[in-house]
């Protein structure tokens, strides 16, 4: 059982729905894979060196992830009261028709 | 054995996670990820990161089922019982590596260290980055209230 590799793996399915997935949820959804990757990888080696503090510097991994996720999703819930939708390519493609627009005029 | 049994869960429940297409399952799928990742914090002997993971989890997760049953649209037909079961079965497939294979102790040539040692060692890289980060997030959150102060002026 090797833990660098499991969470070699979770990163690696992270990082897939992170370049694959269109929506801003499953954006969400891969961000807390890695983070969740990292922290796994973290306070696996600091507990196989019985070294408690790597659970100390976890808190600020939390604080960081949960900041991250505090703003995608401020993010999310104001990209869909603005356009109503929560779909990236889509937002794109408003925009970019947005901008064609403007400069017809 | 338990922890392959978590290991494997971690995986299968992970690509559920980013593959399912109800926004509802697949935080449904997230939750269990980080379920099982607080239960191999707990097997490792690491207790208190397993309840912060657990605190932070639960908020987290209630803020984001609400999100995603408000603001994520339904899928026109429900994802096939057969894809769900081919995703399971890849990411049984996925877990195996990581159950079978290991990283020998001796890869390392950073000061005669093994693996482990030399990424533990390096843990300041992951302090770094994760200010790096921080930093990112509040200039962006500036520049955005800055942004937008200018065109209410």
């Amino acid at each position: 059982m090797d833990y660098v590799i499991l969470s070699l793996v979770l990163l690696a399915i992270g990082i897939y729905g992170l370049l694959t997935k269109r929506h801003l949820l499953k954006v969400f959804v891969s961000v807390e894979l890695i983070a969740a990757a990292a922290t796994l990888n973290f306070v696996m080696l600091a507990s196989s060196l019985t070294k408690g503090l790597g659970e100390t510097f976890l808190i600020l991994a939390f604080s960081t992830d949960t900041c991250v996720s505090a703003v995608i999703l401020a993010l999310l819930v104001v990209v869909h009261r603005k356009y109503g939708t929560s779909d990236v390519g889509e937002l794109v493609k408003r925009e970019q028709s947005k901008e064609q627009e403007e400069a017809e005029e | 054995m338990i922890l392959e049994v978590l290991s494997a869960g971690l995986v299968i429940s992970a690509c559920l996670a980013i593959f399912l297409d109800e926004a509802v399952y697949s935080i449904a799928a997230l939750a269990n990820t980080l379920v099982f990742v607080a239960l191999l914090y707990v097997f490792s002997d690491a207790l208190f990161v397993a309840i912060f993971q657990f605190a932070v989890g639960a908020g987290t997760l209630a803020i984001l089922f609400l999100s995603g049953e408000m603001l994520s649209e339904k899928p026109a037909k429900k994802t096939p019982r057969k894809n769900v079961l081919g995703i399971i079965v890849a990411g049984a497939l996925l877990s195996l590596p990581a159950i079978f294979l290991s990283i020998p102790g001796s890869t390392s040539a950073i000061g005669g260290a093994t693996f482990e040692e030399a990424l533990w060692n390096l843990r300041a890289v992951d302090v770094v980055l994760q200010g790096l980060v921080m930093m990112a997030v509040a200039l962006g959150i500036a520049i955005v209230l800055h942004e937008k102060r200018k065109g209410v002026k």
